[in-house]
């Protein structure tokens, strides 16, 4: 390691400028703060949730509609709309680099291909989980000082709250990156957010409407609703159980990146 | 150095590069010549990984352009089409890339200087013009000081300053031995700028020269002769190996010759007493031997219309 950088007709065994992982990961997170998009989808999802759970909190009365509804659930009833915040962001992440062709730069600075689209999940999951979560925890704790003198009173040591509360951002965090693969899949951000809706978000709601066991219980298994699950302090009726949601959350997931890094491989940039 | 091995690209039924045999050679600026829809652009893309060939391969510096440690190092591309994302600023488009490769900050202010590009360095790439845009592609191209560069219509869309400054860098990148490869549908500007050419059509190899062997051997030399008695001076002249054209659009009294010089064309009509009123040598167009070879090899080729009796 002499020279800072390669010289013309040189022929470096040892590069000290070669393509690593940490050095990928370090451009993928240089990617996602530099870009208006992110702050805004952040901070949208953020507030959303905030403000939907304080406007829960206030206007709670004990013994109205909504006392069968598990706290964590009511509290963080803005998580639906904080996740499509999250969901286009995901989706802006993979297929936002399509639709500029910024992906051609991408992949020539790192021609094995496979390190820009984990370090992209890497990227993108940690920063949507230490967001949702930091807004949930602070959502919870600040709508409990309307709640502390109803039948909602809860405090994170009650058993499942807390559980409750870092399902609820993992839950989202998942979902979203089930939105990053889409957007992977089928490189167009419309095109992404278009499956998303139809395929994660409406489509199984359309089937659970079928009168068939089979579905129902594994209709409980899709994204969205094991997403619910998660987040859940007690256990509702005809939900997964959260092990298995957590599984089934993880193998979507899963599914939809290794997907996309099988046809990112074959397919032409 | 790059070398493709009979480089082949198809999409369906449509070959789009067809057995693509090429070297470039560092220390000099290759040009890469063919009308719209040759097939550079494919081929680009093609050694540089981003579109995988149905045959054939290429290797830039020896090996597959995938299995350098330290890509961007090795080759530095601007690619036709625009590939940043207009949301970042020049600066911070810059440095994504070169996070990839630990490349240091002082590095990529460098490139966006030598790009003339500092004063707009923390601009969003959105508000750019279709030059700075160039000027941004080909200050990532030179982001790792590679020792070869790839470059797809790198003058596209630059003012004539713009286009100056292109043709001395690529020279200059030239002479510091490293291997240059540009691609250019405009034959004048590569005679500025190239030292060997490779010609395409239709996703073939046309040739594989030098410019001046290209100028001496596509075009050659004509002389233009205006005479009141062409018709007999033509008879005169005839000869094995020499070529007279009348042009079907030149006037009666003109004439082309091809295969003789001025001086024996001047002697033969001194010696009968024809008068010439006209007597140049003429070095053919670059861009007329361009046509010819590429004729044939035009996909969208403009109709002209034949000139029909009715009209005339």
């Amino acid at each position: 390691m002499t020279a800072a950088v390669s010289h013309p007709g040189r022929r470096p065994n040892q590069n000290p400028c070669r393509v690593t992982t940490t050095r990928v990961l370090r451009s993928e997170w240089h990617k996602l703060r530099s870009l208006r998009s992110s702050w805004i989808t952040l901070i949208s999802a953020s507030v959303l949730v905030l403000a939907i759970g304080l406007v829960m909190g206030a206007t709670y009365t004990s013994g109205g509609g909504d006392s069968d509804v598990d706290t964590v659930v009511l509290v963080l009833y803005g998580s639906v709309l904080g996740t499509l915040c999250t969901v286009v962001l995901g989706i802006l992440v993979t297929a936002g680099e399509y639709s500029t062709g910024l992906i051609r730069a991408s992949l020539t600075a790192v021609p094995r291909r496979l390190p820009v689209l984990w370090a992209k999940a890497a990227v993108f999951t940690v920063t949507v989980f230490v967001v949702m979560f930091t807004t949930a925890l602070l959502t919870f704790v600040v709508a409990q000082l309307f709640l502390h003198d109803t039948d909602q009173a809860a405090s994170l040591s009650d058993p499942g709250v807390f559980g409750a509360v870092v399902g609820n951002s993992v839950g989202i965090t998942l979902l979203s990156l089930v939105a990053l693969g889409l957007g992977a899949l089928i490189r167009s951000v419309p095109g992404a957010i278009g499956a998303f809706v139809g395929g994660v978000m409406i489509l199984p709601e359309v089937l659970s409407m079928l009168p068939y066991d089979v579905v129902k219980s594994t209709v409980k298994y899709f994204p969205t609703q094991a997403a619910g699950a998660l987040g859940s302090a007690t256990p509702l009726p005809g939900e997964a159980p959260v092990d298995g949601a957590l599984l089934a959350l993880c193998l979507w997931a899963g599914a939809t990146l290794c997907a996309a890094a099988l046809l990112l491989r074959r397919r032409d940039a | 150095m790059i070398r493709a091995y009979e480089l082949t690209k198809r999409y369906g039924d449509t070959t789009v590069v067809q057995d693509l045999d090429f070297t470039v050679r560092p220390g000099t600026v290759t040009g890469f010549l063919g009308p719209n829809g040759a097939g550079k652009s494919t081929t680009m893309r093609m050694l540089l990984g981003l579109d995988s060939p149905t045959r054939g391969r290429s290797t830039i510096g020896g090996r597959a352009y995938a299995a350098h440690s330290a890509p961007l190092s090795e080759v530095g591309a601007l690619l036709e089409a625009r590939s940043v994302h207009p949301g970042r600023t020049a600066f911070n488009h810059l440095m994504a890339l070169a996070h990839t490769h630990g490349i240091p900050r002082s590095r990529v202010e460098h490139a966006l200087d030598l790009a003339g590009l500092t004063a707009v360095a923390h601009k969003r790439i959105k508000g750019f013009s279709l030059g700075m845009g160039q000027r941004l592609g080909i200050a990532a191209a030179l982001l790792g000081d590679p020792a070869t560069l790839i470059l797809d219509e790198p003058v596209n869309g630059l003012d004539p300053e713009g286009v100056l400054w292109i043709r001395n860098l690529l020279r200059s990148l030239a002479q510091q031995g490293r291997t240059v490869f540009v691609s250019s549908h405009l034959m004048s500007e590569m005679a500025l700028t190239a030292d060997h050419l490779i010609i395409v059509g239709r996703g073939r190899l046309l040739a594989d020269t030098t410019v001046a062997d290209f100028v001496a051997t596509a075009g050659g030399t004509s002389v233009k002769v205006v005479t009141p008695q062409a018709h007999a001076l033509r008879e005169l002249l005839t000869g094995p190996g020499i070529e007279i054209t009348p042009g079907p659009a030149t006037p009666p009294d003109r004439l082309e010759v091809r295969g003789t010089d001025a001086a024996h064309i001047g002697r033969t009509a001194a010696a009968h007493a024809i008068p010439l009123y006209e007597l140049t040598p003429q070095t053919a167009s670059l861009e007329q031997a361009f046509m010819d070879l590429t004729q044939e090899s035009v996909e969208y080729r403009i109709a002209t219309p034949e000139p029909t009796g009715a009209l005339a």
